[in-house]
């Protein structure tokens, strides 16, 4: 058995290294593109006023957006969860469905309403509307882990209900906390959409202005290297920040029990805030984009609609079903246990993570006529999703893989079967509505991706993505309308199952739960 | 026939060493308990000859075949042991007939005999009528019944059962256990049962293996493990036990508080004498035995566990009576041990 299965670990090993040579390709060319400036060239783009102005103000937009979205998001998840509203469910939902619009899509809207705004105040209001859904579908989940008999135990002891929220509560959902700032950390860094409109000169415009306008790839190279070392410093605080990993042996067969606070005052507050959340970040982009498609329902053809929806369905597709094969060795690795190799990996995906679009976009386009037939194909863009999304994918993969419990397994092993004939009839098969469900986010989240879109699409190609760029950059409302609500409407589906079943899972986690607990 | 050998079995987790020159050997249809505290083993030892688990060294036999050695082991998959673990783990996306079904190779059934094999386990089990239903639609109990089924299924060599009663309530867990000993016996199966329920290893065994920190303490059957406990330490893992002071005589008799010859004398205890509560009569007629004061009651319905405080021994003695039992506390009471004298010296 030992040799069997070292070899096994091998062949495994063997692949994660190839994916992660392939996924690090365009890291590697950035840097080789960088290094054709000389030292003290490098240094001078660095240190010039410019540079530094453009780093000051994505860190203090990074800074503003973070900041809001622990105190507000933390507080907002804590409403839906413990304060007596109506239509509890509802409100969740309605608060992740701005998941499904696009940064970009927000801000166009929101111009639209208000013709004059711009600027950082304005960039920070229109990233925390967007970013705060993945702050608060991190915080929820872990709240609803929480057991409610260590409430009603911290309660029995005497605190009081704000007591146990800080005491009890709180420290329990940190790592989510630090989840989810590092989600929408990471989103800010990246965002070129908003940004773009705002006319707020953030890394990634500068990046995308010095590649349209100078074809400077060098300078563009260097600042792209700057913004990957801002994110992966912020990576990397993160994983400090985060505190010990434990695991909550909190039983979620005791989630029904939960009682809610029911104080009218505060019942009030939050049904307020959610309402003024959801009005501002669901309702009113809704209605401007309804409002503008009425107002000229013909100014698309319905074919250029179709075919665009095509190919932003069948590219964001490809690349959501390359991450998820290239996550699969990467996602086994995982659930294999802590090693160094294991936690090496871990970190060079995380790295990967840190990646944004407009870097992925610029290294990979400048790999230019190098890349034969591949240059210029939708394969190029495809690969630019997977390398943007493979965290994400790895994360779902693994999540997914380590719901099989290995006492499963070593039961199948006793019963005959191979290693390969475990992962065939058993792994694979329960993991499999957890593994689709991963590589449905990752499609959602391909679909709405710009600014690598806007560099790596192959010329005559049009996304939804990139015709509401291009109609919106020119403040042409009336014709992005139809792509946005078209693009907008495709991507909620994904979010609805994200959040519905949602509960679905957790009800058969819970279950799982149950059966444990009778069978111990 | 030997149907399973261990030995000079050892398992290293890193530098701990969970189990340590074990050895023991089965006959064919023989069933077995491994009884001891959590911590001492059992699981581990059961996981090496399933093969889940790699020994440091020693050997395992099956038959006259080597399955496990340190170097080159037979993986599980080519073992043929019927596994039932702890929690029973039943595939949840398969329906009972299909977990049944699992072990059952394509290769080397039809798909009729693969049908009728099913069919027959699930008749076994008493579970007729069940055989789409998920895992999740089961209680405890029947999910128990289908992993035992599912393990019989391939015909293994051995059955290795991980407490699979422990889940399960006290009725509960008596019934199915006597069903599931039934049909072991019935079917002649070799069988191994963790358990940590004494009263579970001794009425279901055919031998009891008591481990006690990676080593097997004794190893025998129910009754020589209850009545020829090998240590007073052993005695009490297998049932209620008096450990009284004890003086060895030059004449060979022992004396102890319930001797006839009276106790030890004071400072001059050699040992201990083990003694079951059940051995000792309890009289309310002066005639025979220690006069004792009885100080408590403990009332289990079929039985009574009674308290004597006697002017021989300091620890009060305990003495188990048939119930309905008419002692009031208070009462005057004679002592009389009937039982075996085992004396243990001091080492």
């Amino acid at each position: 058995m030992k040799t069997q299965k070292d070899f096994g670990s091998y062949g495994l090993r063997a692949l994660v290294v190839g994916v992660l040579i392939l996924i690090s390709q365009p890291l590697i060319y950035l840097v080789l593109r960088a290094s054709e400036k000389s030292g003290t060239d490098v240094i001078a783009l660095l240190t010039r006023q410019k540079t530094l102005e453009v780093l000051g103000l994505t860190l203090a937009l990074l800074c503003i957006v973070v900041a809001i979205n622990v105190f507000l998001g933390t507080a907002i998840a804590a409403g839906l969860h413990y304060v007596r509203i109506p239509y509890p469910r509802l409100m969740f939902v309605s608060t992740i469905l701005p998941l499904a619009i696009p940064s970009y899509v927000f801000t166009y809207t929101w111009i639209a309403l208000i013709p004059s705004l711009q600027g950082l105040w304005a960039a920070a209001f229109i990233l925390v509307l967007s970013t705060m859904p993945y702050m608060l579908l991190a915080v929820s989940i872990s709240f609803a882990r929480i057991d409610s008999g260590l409430i009603e135990v911290a309660r029995s002891l005497g605190l009081s209900k704000f007591a146990v929220f800080t005491r009890v509560i709180l420290p329990q959902v940190r790592r989510s906390i630090s989840a989810g700032a590092l989600l929408s950390g990471l989103y800010v860094l990246s965002d070129f959409g908003a940004v773009s409109l705002l006319n707020v000169e953030t890394l990634t415009v500068s990046i995308q202005n010095l590649f349209k306008s100078s074809y400077d790839r060098s300078a563009a190279s260097v600042i792209g290297l700057l913004l990957f070392l801002a994110a992966a410093i912020f990576v990397s605080l993160e994983s400090v920040l985060k505190g010990r990993d434990y695991e909550s042996r909190g039983a979620e067969g005791f989630q029904q029990r939960i009682r809610r606070v029911s104080n009218l005052p505060l019942s009030i507050l939050t049904t307020s805030v959610l309402a003024l959340y959801s009005l501002l970040a669901v309702a009113l982009p809704f209605y401007v984009l309804i409002s503008r498609y009425l107002q000229n329902p013909s100014a698309v053809e319905f074919s250029d609609l179709a075919t665009a929806a095509l190919s932003t369905i069948s590219v964001a597709a490809m690349g959501a079903f390359i991450a998820f094969v290239l996550s699969l060795p990467l996602a086994f690795l995982a659930t294999q246990g802590a090693s160094a190799f294991a936690s090496v990996t871990e970190k060079v995906t995380l790295m990967a993570h840190a990646l944004p679009g407009v870097v992925v976009g610029l290294a990979l386009v400048s790999f230019g006529s190098r890349l034969g037939p591949l240059y210029q194909s939708v394969f190029l863009l495809a690969f630019a999703y997977a390398v943007l999304f493979l965290a994400k994918s790895v994360a779902s993969s693994s999540a997914a893989l380590n719901l099989v419990s290995p006492q499963l397994k070593e039961v199948a092993a006793t019963l005959g079967k191979s290693k390969s004939s475990v992962t065939l009839h058993v792994v694979f098969p329960i993991a499999l509505p957890n593994l689709a469900l991963g590589v449905l986010l990752v499609f959602l989240t391909a679909m709405k991706e710009l600014p690598a879109t806007l560099m790596l699409r192959p010329t005559g190609m049009d996304t939804l993505a990139t015709e509401i760029w291009s109609f919106a950059a020119i403040s042409r409302f009336n014709e992005a309308a139809p792509y946005a609500l078209l693009l907008v409407l495709i991507a909620a589906i994904p979010t609805f199952i994200l959040t519905i079943p949602r509960t679905a899972q957790k009800e058969s986690a819970q279950k799982e739960t149950e059966k444990k607990v009778s069978y111990l | 026939m030997t149907s399973l050998s261990v030995s000079h079995l050892t398992v290293n987790f890193g530098s701990r060493t969970v189990i340590s020159d074990l050895s023991f050997e089965l006959r064919q249809g023989e069933i077995a308990s491994l009884l001891g505290p959590s911590g001492c083993g059992k699981t581990t030892l059961l996981r090496a000859i399933a093969g889940l688990i790699q020994p440091t060294s020693g050997a395992i036999r099956f038959g006259s075949q080597l399955v496990g050695v340190s170097s080159v082991v037979l993986p599980p998959h080519k073992r043929g042991t019927g596994y039932v673990p702890q929690q029973g783990a039943l595939f949840p996306h398969l329906s009972v007939a299909k977990n049944i079904a699992f072990g059952l190779d394509k290769n080397k059934y039809t798909k009729s005999e693969i049908t009728d094999i099913t069919r027959e386990m699930i008749g076994l089990i008493g579970m007729k009528g069940m055989e789409e239903r998920l895992p999740s639609q089961l209680s405890g109990g029947q999910q128990t019944r289908v992993a035992l089924a599912r393990a019989l299924a391939i015909k293994p060599k051995l059955i290795l059962l991980d407490e699979p009663f422990s889940a399960l309530d006290a009725v509960l867990r008596d019934e199915l256990r006597t069903e599931v000993v039934g049909l072991l016996r019935e079917l002649g199966s070799t069988a191994i049962l963790v358990t940590h329920d004494r009263e579970e290893a001794l009425v279901s065994s055919d031998r009891v293996i008591l481990m006690r920190d990676g080593k097997v303490a004794q190893n025998g059957t129910p009754e020589e493990v209850y009545e020829a406990p090998i240590s007073p330490e052993i005695a009490a893992s297998t049932g209620d036990v008096l450990i009284l002071p004890a003086q060895q005589s030059g004449s060979g008799a022992t004396l102890y508080p319930l001797s006839l010859e009276g106790g030890a004398n004071a400072g001059s205890e050699t040992g201990y004498v083990v003694i079951r509560p059940e051995e000792i009569r309890v009289s309310t007629s002066a005639d025979m035995g220690v006069e004792g004061s009885l100080i408590h009651i403990d009332y289990y319905g079929h039985d009574a566990m009674l308290t004597v405080s006697v002017a021989q021994s300091a620890t009060p003695i305990k003495a188990r009576v048939a119930g309905p039992a008419d002692f009031t506390v208070g009462q005057k009471v004679y002592l009389q041990h009937l039982g075996p004298v085992r004396y243990f010296s001091r080492q």
